[in-house]
């Protein structure tokens, strides 16, 4: 693997595509960077060898992230999604053995000594698909909704995450989730990190699905870092923190965690994980639209007529503006307006008021081309279809090209998984109470 | 016009000499610009990203980038003549499923994108880098020949052998005044080459009637392959074809690229000489017709809506407004319009073959679908009755100050292989009788995006009175 060329390229610029690279060449570029800059390694805060007083549920990440002027969470700069697939040895009769499961855990609990469960230190999921679950005999309990992954639109024709499990490892410092993946299926030596070693026998158990690996970042001017990347316009405002040139993630337009955590049976505090992977046509929506109509497509018409949103979102404050009238107005404006906004439209699958998605979703220039990683969380994958309906809009009397932004993704795979309890997040079974 | 030859497996048409055209002199030095310019920028390119080559060359003063100029000085809020005729290369037609695809390739030029009604929601496309192509295709129905003017959400993915260049792009749904309704967008290529584009079309969503009823509903693929060279660039932009300057910004439009013949109509200052004679009335047909029986030598129908004498009901008259036109209309010229479209509105008796087959979607509960009158209201351009996809109308009508439908009932978009796209509503409740008043609201106006000469007219477009004549 050929490594990007740190004399072009920003700090950050570099510290993505070493993300995006992977490997031991990588990281150890990413940890030269790193102590260039502090005369030392970075400091990344140390985690705990008290497992019990890490929270139950995996996706608890909110409380332990930062957050912004108007009380948004901020989420971790770095991501990476790591396919995973069981190994033969790893099953017995088609089911984990003890062993494989022994290795995963204290696999996961390494980590947790190794850093803080923090954005700071290390965040991470491991998630289970449909695939994964069929091989016991058992259904998955009543009241966990995990079918498998579809097409959700007439347009799309998207590839499906049939491999076993997704390990989404996040943090602020790039070298964190790079030295994590070496550590868990690298060749080369262990990392150490807060005088934890990084040793681990997961490789006996998941083989990386290196074709679907994927990586990508969040954050206050990171896109606009990227217009070296063909595909990237130099139109990417310079303090937009995704790609499109908006905030997002707005703590009102997101779901609570207790909104997505799945309340009782075995899977109690857990959830379910819907992540699709798409590319974005930036080159147009930013040299062929002017602002008014991104942000009419983007939030609203009305947005855009009474100028609600500033040139990156920063007038929208913790909320994106929709009030119910707005929402509702979706259909009338179709007709009427001959434009409608994506984030009205999606607002439509609200229940009770209530965004029943918590995003967190990263960008990414995986292929070196623009796109987006759309991981959500939702108590039931049922939530997700009924929010990309609402988005889809294809009940709208409007233009394929003004509905929304639906012009300018294209879905290219998605996957479901649930995300177990921390309890049973090591290959659980299908119904463990069974 | 020349024919249609075909070639190798490429067909060319619009592929005009420079020499013995009105403006040849401009048209020399655009082409001269594109010689000079295209070495040049890519030595710069190499070094200097940012080199010069389009932001001080403004497309208007200058042709150091090789495009023809566009700039048409105040040109009128309706549609009116460009300053040139554009130069494209013309590849055999793809099968995608019941359909065909009619790829055509330009330079990339300028274009108008729409989303809403305002001045604010008009954008103009001006490309800021000459390489790369204005991509273009039509899309027909192999079984009726329709021209499928409707965005469902198209999408494109062009390779360099097995690299994918750049994003995928959803093209916009476009009309131009020689091309009729099509798909295109610019599309930036890194380097000179082979490229082959993917084509990815949706199923239809738009309401269909009579032979479209219950097809194309599948999601269907064509691929073709371009080549992008020095050959291409001169082709397209030396074959570009300028009118006079005072013409720029008449009150007309170009005719059809794949009408007629050039050999016919003498040549295009034979045109020119008919576009003075009558400025601002067409006393023939009222449009560019007489030319549609010509599609055998393009391969590529143009959109055009049937003409008027084509329907079969009731022409609804005009109440005599505004627009000074009053009476049953009888000829395209004659139809009232709004900011500039013509718009139809036809009449369909209940039990007539017509106002059957427009009911019946093939989507009936029972498929009893009980008809009732059919009301069509039909938006074409003016001249070359191209049609206006992707707006909302609504109609009310009135009888004696009674509202007998509305007010404000919302029309169907609707694909009929007869009456091509238009704007439709089943009269299932009521009965629209001789003398009522039919009021056809634009609720928004056409969103699709638009070359020159198209982009002042269609956007703030007033309502219409009609009224319902003697049989």
């Amino acid at each position: 693997m050929t490594l990007p060329d740190r004399s072009t390229l920003s700090r950050r610029e570099y510290a993505r595509a070493l993300v995006a690279v992977g490997g031991a060449t990588a990281l150890s570029a990413c940890l030269d960077m790193s102590s260039d800059e502090n005369g030392e390694e970075n400091n990344v805060p140390s985690g705990t060898d008290d497992p019990d007083s890490l929270p139950a549920r995996q996706h608890a990440w909110n409380e332990f992230a930062t957050r912004d002027d108007d009380g948004n969470v901020e989420p971790p700069a770095h991501h990476v999604l790591l396919p995973l697939a069981l190994t033969e040895r790893a099953t017995a009769d088609g089911e984990p053995t003890a062993d494989a499961r022994e290795t995963t855990e204290s696999t996961l609990r390494t980590l947790e000594r190794a850093y803080e469960w923090s954005t700071d230190g290390l965040l991470f999921t491991l998630g289970y698909t449909p695939s994964y679950f069929e091989r016991f005999d058992e259904d998955l309990p009543e009241g966990v909704d995990l079918p498998e992954p579809a097409a959700l639109t007439s347009r799309e024709d998207p590839a499906f995450d049939e491999f076993d499990a997704l390990l989404h490892l996040a943090s602020n410092h790039p070298e964190v989730v790079l030295e994590v993946e070496e550590g868990l299926f690298g060749d080369q030596e262990e990392p150490e990190r807060n005088g934890v070693v990084l040793e681990s026998d997961l490789s006996a158990v998941f083989e990386r699905v290196d074709e679907n690996r994927r990586t990508g970042f969040v954050g206050a001017g990171l896109p606009a870092e990227h217009t070296e990347v063909s595909s990237v316009p130099d139109a990417v405002p310079e303090d937009a923190p995704f790609f499109m040139g908006f905030r997002s993630g707005f703590d009102r337009t997101q779901a609570s965690e207790d909104r997505v955590t799945i309340d009782d049976g075995p899977f109690a505090d857990g959830t379910t994980q819907h992540v699709s992977s798409m590319d974005i046509q930036l080159e147009v929506w930013f040299e062929q639209e002017n602002h008014y109509q991104r942000v009419s497509k983007m939030f609203s018409p009305e947005h855009a007529a009474e100028e609600l949103v500033g040139d990156v979102g920063e007038e929208l404050g913790s909320d994106s503006g929709l009030t119910d009238e707005r929402i509702e107005a979706t259909t009338t404006d179709a007709r009427q307006e001959g434009v409608v906004g994506h984030a009205q439209k999606a607002a439509r699958g609200r229940e009770d008021g209530d965004p029943p998605l918590l995003r967190r979703d990263f960008n990414t220039i995986d292929g070196d081309r623009p796109g987006l990683h759309f991981v959500s969380l939702q108590h039931e994958i049922a939530d997700f279809v009924r929010v990309r309906e609402a988005m889809t809009g294809a009940d709208l009397d409007v233009a394929s090209a003004n509905n929304g932004i639906l012009h300018y993704i294209f879905v290219n795979r998605r996957g479901n998984y649930l995300l177990p309890p921390r309890g049973f997040r090591a290959l659980p079974a299908a119904n463990p109470d069974a | 016009m020349q024919d249609i030859t075909p070639t190798t497996d490429e067909m060319e048409i619009d592929r005009r000499t420079l020499i013995a055209q009105t403006g040849a002199a401009t048209g020399v030095l655009a082409l001269a610009g594109c010689l000079d310019g295209d070495d040049d920028e890519e030595d710069e390119d190499e070094d200097d990203p940012d080199a010069e080559n389009g932001d001080e060359n403004g497309a208007d003063e200058d042709y150091g980038d090789g495009r023809p100029t566009i700039e048409v000085e105040d040109p009128p809020n309706a549609v009116y003549l460009p300053t040139h005729r554009e130069a494209m290369r013309m590849l055999d037609p793809v099968e995608a499923g019941d359909m065909m695809l009619g790829p055509m390739l330009s330079y990339p030029h300028d274009f108008w994108t729409i989303a809403g009604s305002g001045e604010d929601a008009v954008e103009r496309e001006s490309p800021d880098d000459g390489r790369g192509v204005h991509m273009m295709f039509t899309l027909w129905d192999q079984q009726t020949g329709t021209v499928l003017p409707v965005d469902d959400g198209v999408q494109i993915r062009v390779y360099d052998g097995d690299e994918q260049v750049g994003s995928p792009v959803s093209p916009w749904s476009m009309i131009s005044q020689e091309m009729g309704f099509h798909f295109g967008d610019n599309v930036t290529l890194p380097e000179d080459g082979t490229y082959t584009v993917e084509v990815t079309i949706p199923p239809l969503s738009v309401r269909t009637t009579g032979d479209l009823a219950g097809r194309l509903d599948e999601r269907v693929s064509a691929t073709f392959e371009f080549e992008y060279d020095d050959e291409f660039r001169h082709e397209v932009i030396g074959g570009v074809q300028y009118l006079d300057e005072e013409q720029w910004g008449d009150r007309d439009a170009l005719e059809p690229m794949d009408h007629g013949d050039h050999g016919e109509h003498g040549d295009h200052d034979g045109h020119d000489d008919e576009d003075h004679d009558h400025e601002e009335e067409h006393d023939h047909n009222g449009d560019h017709d007489g030319h549609d029986e010509h599609d055998d030598h393009a391969h590529v129908p143009y959109s055009a809506l049937p003409r008027i004498e084509e329907y079969g009901g009731t022409i609804l008259a005009t109440a005599g407004d505004e627009s000074g036109v009053e009476g049953v209309p009888t000829a395209h010229d004659s139809l009232p319009r709004s900011d500039d479209a013509a718009i139809l509105v036809a009449l369909f008796e209940d039990g007539s073959a017509d106002a059957e087959r427009l009911s019946d979607d093939g989507d009936g509960d029972d498929g009893s679908s009980s008809a009732g009158q059919y009301l069509l209201v039909s938006p074409r351009t003016p001249y070359n009755r191209v049609p206006l996809a992707d707006a909302a109308l609504s109609v009310t009508v009135e009888r004696d100050g009674d509202t007998i439908v509305g007010p404000d009932t919302a029309l169907a978009e609707t694909l009929d292989s007869e009456y091509g796209i238009h704007y439709g509503l089943v009269v299932d409740d009521a009965q629209i009788e001789t003398g009522d008043s039919v009021t056809v609201t634009i609720d928004s106006p056409p969103q699709i995006a638009r070359h020159q000469g198209y982009d002042t007219a269609f956007l703030e477009m007033p309502p219409i009175e009609f009224t319902v004549p003697e049989q």
